[in-house]
């Protein structure tokens, strides 16, 4: 009886677990040693036979000599390799869900000039894309807004957390798309003219934007902010104008990145950030001789030009790099996020080289962002924001078995894996469909 | 004698004289050799003569004429085959009706679009120009081979590959015409609908022309022809078994649909296109034999991806379904190696699986694997020379071979590969792709013909 | 007074009779017609075709006819003699297709939602081969004075249409109404790769795939017509089909297809067709078929090359001091000229293509369907640059399309018995300044107007028209002289014109000078009745030329010298 008893519960207990793991699991908080990995730290070195110890949050510990803490659960990465999680400069994640599917896409509002639409709040912490992308080791996404010309501000996030707060990584940024004279894709069938003067007239509507902006900061400061209204456009571009926040302006073809330059110095932009630069390749010089940062990608794409040749665009970040410019690489996506660290492949086979490809996507998209004090290197008081892999994780073969989003271990489920458990082999199988 | 009745394959036979596809001859030394049927073969020679792989061995000498390529190092695999393109035509869709199979995309090759070299580029050989998926019934498509450098476009097409059909199920063929027009098909009701109304009618069609046949032989007889109809002639060679149908499809109901109809109708020659859902129903399609062309990881870009998963081409191929990895992307085309990589962190694929994907099971689903596929003797030598192996994402392609003619390398070739140059082109023009916009290509075209028709969007 | 009065009277009353015939009629603008048929070229260097010449010989043509042509030809009385001095004669040219004389029908406003796509009426889908060019014919279409301005006097016309348009005809270009301008009619099936708007086909796969439905299904109804013809008892009566019918004569090989392919994919799909189908092919506007003449050679397919050429960059031309200032050129920059480079290397297989089709052995002649007719002489030009030879451009434009189209036993050379087409230029026909200045369509002449030069002469003389001028008029009772007194008081002009009829000073109104063309008007007063009077005149140092319209009676050519001393 009492074995039958013993029997039941047991079967009922790992039922139990069944369906717990079923479920998407929680992420857990703790404290936590890897043992016996190759660190990567991307700042310092590779370290062999390394420990890392994560405790509230933090990196507490890197080292080959550390003592693991009480407690802490430990995890034999043996063979194995931590990295910093990695960070995509320019995604869609977060505020868009089905892309064809209208009501599901939350990046892009009504207005030209609408710096004020915050995507961080707009972000839907429980998308399914979500754990999708951060199964794969990018922790870290900067969620944009797009569409018109000053669509929004743009937040960077960790991939953790139920309320945005939760996820807010420490930068916020004014988005701008500049004025492009370049053509939309095949279905654009405008003529030159019209093109020119459409980049001309959203140029004047930009600078008006700036000058009024201007004016709008020096009555705040002239008033101590007594003497200005509500004005919520101005209101979001008086801290780029100041300098205090970063303008991310979004542009591509050779001779607007050259425009784009010309306007930053014109206007004394005093922090800025190149965003796509498909062309940049072509005004790389211009581009490092005025010290402003790049983020770009997608790497995997066809170059902007008929005649150009077939790997422009994977060969862009390698010659902007040699050209002495900063270059960070973004996916530009929403579901695929996760290929972020295959774009930076591409980069380094291409041209940039493996390390400051593996740089492109930790450490210079963080100190782009005002951030490398929390994330982008395995650095003891930065975020313990990391990953285990089997190997480099540029390489499809390489697996990854443990992500850390500050210091919660995430649970490596999401809608994909889910499926492969329950359909590999589906049960019933054929049979129960015969006629 | 007029041949009113010849079937398209006849005229593929009768194709004109003037038709020269050129053909080299080679020695590719000192490769390892992936030949993906009988595994690698490290330090090996590959001979090519008059474009067909005439020996694979060690210490081969080059006859005297010979290109020879020293492979030292480097990774020799067949050339890449791409299952669902829409490189290399002047359009895709005919968008006017959900039953368009009278229509053929080789009627619009076009050998002169650069994606074609870039294509090359990254060791793909031969793609499946197809129709477009606004329509439940497509166009017939065409099997192209890479032989970029000409005007004729009779050179691009593979010669005798077997003739296919585009069809396609879910949210495509019901938005153009449902949706834009109020015409069925507006639901997946309706999807099934179109296509089993299709083959019933061409059955009639059949039944009603083999009796005026039968008739006509008779002496005396006097009779009025039927109608003559280039779909429900197409759609009565889809009952004969001559053309393979690719099928865009996506959600799990839909492909067992397909796959219920089929067996009604007694056809075999069944291949899915995306079938993103097609891990839902793996063990019916396995089943029934019918095979499956995947992408590696689009997904949630429509709603009826957005329940699907990257370890799709894994648990198809383990549960014994014939997967290929395939493109429909003129920019996804050129790195096939790598997605089809991407199965090995999703699902844990072998090498020797993960390449079959690019190379031999395509080749299956166009029904050209008897030609090429694998780098065998007496197989054709479409050969993709890497310098890394394929399934790392840090490889470069090198040097792409059709026919055993250097038709890509990278040392060599110029940067504008322009056969034909616009005289009124302005320098500077530059195109910057949407990438915001990750729908799949296959309803290009019918987008732009849709917004005019039905001012939608 | 007396005296006076009467020869007035009379003048007037001869006058009045002599254009009373047309003053009835004379409502409108036509044209009087030729007094003879008759004419005489004399002095004139003759091509007769390319390769045979004539120095200083006559052309004489009667009845639209060639009669004579030679040196020392004895003209009729009653020949009008044209006195081509040193001109060039040349047999007028043919165009391969064209819509020279076709009305262009009116926009079509298809914005509303076609309600089936994919079954649309045969001509919402652009199938009408049952329409005949000849329905669309207008003789007073501004495009037939344009071509012949440049030569042409003969062309294969096509309707406006779709996919399938219709029938084509050969017109002259010249004649006094629609019909009489035909010279062939329906002697092509004009077909284009155009898809419809928004309805089947809208694609060039659906084109190709409906005119191999449309062909076979043409053929199966004519088989069965014929049979059904044979002995109509028993059988069901065949439907009748107009487009199908239109095919007729194509599937019995008595009508060419006539295919406009311009570009190098065109002409590949076309030749496709006509392999599947085995129709007889003539393939027009050509522009990229230097690539596949193997291909035309292999379907006998009869070739109109274009010509319209595209634009050609001129270069800028740096001085030395500016090139030494050059900077180092940046990726761009280096770019910016391979591209151009190519672009110009490209651009030259255009210009050469006439050319790499003569050395490849095929008959060809031209198209102007997409050239526009001030660019063509230089186009012209610019292919004999290229490589092809005058004879060889001239026989694109005569000999050979008139041996294509079948035309040649009466058109194409300047020989006795065939047609008075011909187009005469001051001087040599592909001469960088030649201006044409007589065409003859069907033994019509119609003098060509040359362009003065605006503001003053080339060679720099003022126009002066101040002073005193003496004119004479050829009215149909003879000749009338008189004086024209101009003079200009700061700025404005005033004057007096007198004439030999009376001595009355008669004063010049609404003076008008702009450039070298001088009009003004006065009254004529007989009686009660006041006649106004228009000339309208053009000078040219001491001498000119104009007319004088007198009210609705009709316009008399005038001329003048300029009285010395003045």
């Amino acid at each position: 009886m009492r074995k039958n008893v013993r029997i039941i519960l047991s079967f009922a207990l790992s039922l139990l677990v069944l369906v717990a793991q079923a479920q998407n699991p929680k992420g857990k908080y703790g404290t936590f040693a890897l043992t016996n990995a190759t660190i990567q730290t991307v700042t310092k070195g590779i370290i062999q036979n390394g420990t890392v110890i994560i405790s509230n949050g933090k990196i507490t510990a890197v080292g080959t000599n550390v003592a693991v803490p009480q407690g802490a659960e430990q995890i034999d990465c043996k063979g194995q390799w931590i990295y910093p999680g990695m960070i995509d400069g320019g995604t869609r994640l977060g505020t868009v869900e089905v892309s064809s599917v209208a009501r599901t896409v939350d990046n892009n509002e009504v207005g030209d000039i609408i710096p004020q639409m915050k995507a961080l709040t707009a972000v839907n912490p429980n998308s399914a894309l979500i754990p999708v992308t951060r199964v794969s080791g990018v922790t870290t996404v900067l969620s944009a807004p797009d569409g018109g010309l000053l669509p929004g501000t743009a937040a960077l996030i960790n991939l953790h957390g139920y309320t945005p707060d939760q996820m807010y990584a420490g930068f916020e940024g004014i988005v701008m798309n500049f004025p492009s004279t370049g053509r939309r894709g095949f279905f654009d069938r405008r003529t030159d003219e019209e093109i020119k003067k459409a980049a001309d007239k959203a140029m004047e509507k930009i600078n008006d934007a700036w000058e009024k902006a201007i004016q709008y900061h020096k009555l705040d400061s002239a008033t101590k902010g007594k003497g200005v209204s509500y004005y919520p456009e101005m209101q979001a571009l008086m801290p780029v104008v100041r300098g205090e926040q970063l303008l991310m302006i979004e542009v591509d073809a050779s001779k607007d990145i050259q425009s784009a330059l010309k306007w930053v110095k014109e206007k004394k932009v005093k922090r800025v950030v190149l965003m796509g630069v498909q062309d940049g390749w072509r005004v790389a010089d211009e581009i490092a001789k005025a010290g402003i940062p790049v983020i770009t990608g997608p790497v995997q794409a066809v170059p902007s030009r008929e005649y150009d040749r077939y790997d422009r665009a994977y060969a862009n970040a390698g010659l902007m790099k040699k050209a002495g410019v900063t270059v960070a690489i973004r996916t530009a996506n929403a579901e695929n996020v996760r290929n972020l660290p295959y774009h930076a492949a591409y980069a380094a086979a291409y041209g940039l080289g493996k390390e400051e490809a593996l740089r492109a996507i930790t450490i210079v998209p963080a100190e782009i962002f005002g951030v490398a004090d929390k994330l982008g290197s395995i650095e003891v008081g930065k975020s313990a924001t990391l990953f285990v892999s089997d190997g480099d994780p540029m390489e499809t073969k390489t697996n990854i078995k443990q992500v850390f989003i500050d210091g919660w271990q995430i649970p490596m489920v999401s809608r994909h894996t889910q499926f492969y458990d329950e359909f590999l082999k589906r049960d019933p199988g054929v049979s129960k469909t015969q006629k | 004698m007029k041949k009113i009745f010849s079937s398209l394959f006849l005229l593929a036979l009768l194709s004109p004289a003037w038709a020269q596809v050129q053909r080299g001859n080679l020695l590719i030394k000192n490769g390892t050799v992936i030949t993906i049927t009988k595994g690698n073969l490290e330090n090996t020679d590959v001979l090519v003569k008059d474009g067909k792989i005439s020996q694979i061995g060690k210490g081969i000498a080059a006859p005297a004429g010979y290109q020879v390529i020293d492979a030292t190092g480097m990774h020799v695999m067949p050339g890449i085959i791409d299952a669902h393109s829409h490189i290399g035509l002047s359009t895709i869709n005919e968008a006017t009706q959900p039953n368009t199979a009278q229509v053929w995309t080789g009627d619009a090759v076009d050998p002169m679009d650069v994606s074609i070299y870039r294509a090359l580029a990254g060791g793909v050989t031969i793609s499946h120009a197809m129709h477009g998926s606004a329509n439940a019934i497509g166009g017939q498509c065409e099997t192209i081979k890479h032989r970029y450098g000409t005007v004729d476009a009779e050179v691009m097409k593979m010669e005798g590959a077997p003739r296919t059909i585009k069809f396609a199920l879910g949210e495509n063929p019901t938005r153009v015409h449902g949706e834009g027009n109020s015409i069925v098909p507006r639901t997946r009701m309706g999807v099934e609908f179109v296509i089993r109304e299709a083959f019933n009618e061409a059955k009639e069609y059949m039944q009603v022309w083999d009796a005026y046949n039968a008739a006509k032989g008779q002496k005396g007889f006097r009779g009025a022809p039927p109608v003559y109809d280039g779909r429900k002639e197409t759609i009565a060679d889809i009952l004969k078994g001559n053309i393979i149908i690719h099928c865009h499809s996506y959600r799990a109901d839909e492909i067992y649909m397909l796959l219920r109809v089929c067996k009604d109708f007694g056809i075999k020659k069944l291949v899915f296109q995306h079938v993103n859902e097609g891990f839902k129903v793996a063990p019916e399609l396995a089943e029934y034999g019918a095979m499956a062309s995947v992408f590696a990881d689009w997904w949630a870009y429509k709603f009826e991806v957005y329940y699907s998963t990257a370890y799709n081409a894994a648990i198809l191929t383990k549960n014994g379904v014939v997967t290929s990895i395939n493109s429909d992307s003129e920019e996804l085309i050129r790195h096939l190696y790598h997605e089809a990589a991407k199965t090995q962190k999703y699902g844990g694929l072998s090498d020797e699986e993960a390449l079959a994907l690019i190379t031999i099971n395509p080749a299956k689903q166009l029904g050209i694997d008897s030609r090429v596929g694998s780098l065998e003797v007496g197989k054709e030598a479409d050969i993709a020379i890497f310098k890394g192996h394929p399934l790392s994402t840090f490889t470069i392609p090198m040097i792409t071979v059709v026919d055993g003619l250097v038709r890509f390398d990278r040392e060599k070739d110029a940067d504008d590969q322009r056969i034909y140059v616009d005289p009124k082109q302005v320098a500077d023009n530059a195109t910057f792709h949407e990438y915001k916009h990750n729908h799949d290509n296959c309803l290009e075209g019918a987008e732009m013909t849709m917004t005019k028709l039905f001012g939608l969007n | 007074m007396k005296r006076f009065t009467f020869s007035w009277m009379r003048n007037f009353v001869v006058l009045l009779i002599l254009v009373l015939p047309v003053l009835v009629f004379a409502q409108d603008d036509k044209p009087l017609a030729p007094v003879t048929r008759t004419y005489a070229i004399t002095n004139v260097n003759i091509i007769q075709a390319p390769g045979r010449k004539v120095d200083m010989g006559t052309v004489l043509i009667k009845d639209g006819i060639i009669k004579s042509v030679g040196k020392n030809i004895s003209i009729p009385a009653d020949a009008i003699v044209i006195k081509a001095d040193s001109m060039y004669v040349y047999a007028g040219f043919i165009d391969g297709l064209s819509r020279a004389g076709v009305v262009k029908p009116k926009e079509e406003n298809n914005r509303e939602r076609p309600k089936d796509p994919g079954n649309p009426t045969p001509e919402r889908a652009g199938i009408t081969p049952q329409n005949d060019v000849r329905n669309s014919l207008d003789i007073n279409e501004k495009s037939i004075e344009e071509m012949r301005s440049i030569g042409f006097t003969t062309a294969h016309v096509v309707p406006y249409g779709g996919m399938l348009p219709g029938a084509g005809s050969i017109v002259l270009l010249g004649g006094q109404s629609a019909d009489h301008m035909v010279l062939s009619p329906k002697v092509s099936f004009y077909s284009e790769l155009s898809p419809a708007q928004r309805v089947y086909p809208a694609t060039v796969i659906g084109v190709m795939a409906k005119f191999r439905e449309l062909y076979r299904q043409a053929s199966l109804s004519k088989n069965y017509e014929t049979l059904y013809a044979s002995n109509r008892n028993g059988l069901e009566r065949p439907a009748t089909d107009r487009v199908l019918e239109a095919f007729y004569p194509v599937i019995d090989k008595r009508s060419p297809v006539l295919f406009k392919s311009e570009k190098v994919l065109d002409i590949q799909r076309v030749l496709t067709l006509q392999n599947d189908l085995g129709f007889t092919l003539m393939l027009a506007d050509v522009k990229e078929g230097w690539d596949v003449i193997p291909k035309i050679k292999a379907a006998n397919a009869k070739t109109f090359l274009s010509l319209d050429l595209p634009e050609e960059k001129k270069e800028e031309k740096k001085d030395d001091k500016a090139k030494k200032e050059e900077k180092p050129k940046s990726i761009t920059d280096l770019e910016k000229e391979a591209l151009e480079k190519r672009k110009a290397d490209f651009t030259a297989k255009y210009t050469a293509q006439p050319s790499t089709f003569q050395k490849a052995g095929i008959t060809f002649g031209f198209s102007t369907l997409s050239a526009k007719s001030k660019d063509i002489p230089s186009n012209l030009r610019r292919m004999i640059a290229a490589g092809l030879t005058e004879d060889q451009a001239l026989a694109a434009l005569t000999t050979n399309p008139a041996q294509l189209l079948g035309l040649s036993d009466r058109l194409g050379t300047i020989d006795n018995g065939k047609m008075a087409n011909l187009v005469i230029s001051d001087k040599p026909y592909f001469n960088e300044k030649a201006k044409v200045r007589y065409v003859f369509v069907d033994g019509v002449l119609y003098k060509q107007e040359v362009k003065e030069e605006k503001k003053g002469d080339k060679d720099g003389k003022k126009i002066e028209a101040k002073g005193s001028w003496s004119y004479s008029t050829e009215t149909p009772q003879g000749t009338n002289t008189g004086k024209i007194k101009l003079k200009n008081d700061g700025g404005t002009y005033s004057g007096i014109i007198t004439s030999n009829m009376s001595d009355a000073e008669t004063e010049m109104k609404d003076i008008s000078l702009d450039g070298n063309k001088l009009s003004f008007s006065f009254e004529y007063k007989m009686g009660t009745n006041t006649v106004k009077i228009d000339v309208s005149l053009t000078l040219d140092g001491d001498s000119f030329e104009g007319s004088m319209a007198v009210g609705t009676f009709g316009s008399f050519p005038m001329k003048g010298t300029k009285d010395p001393g003045l």
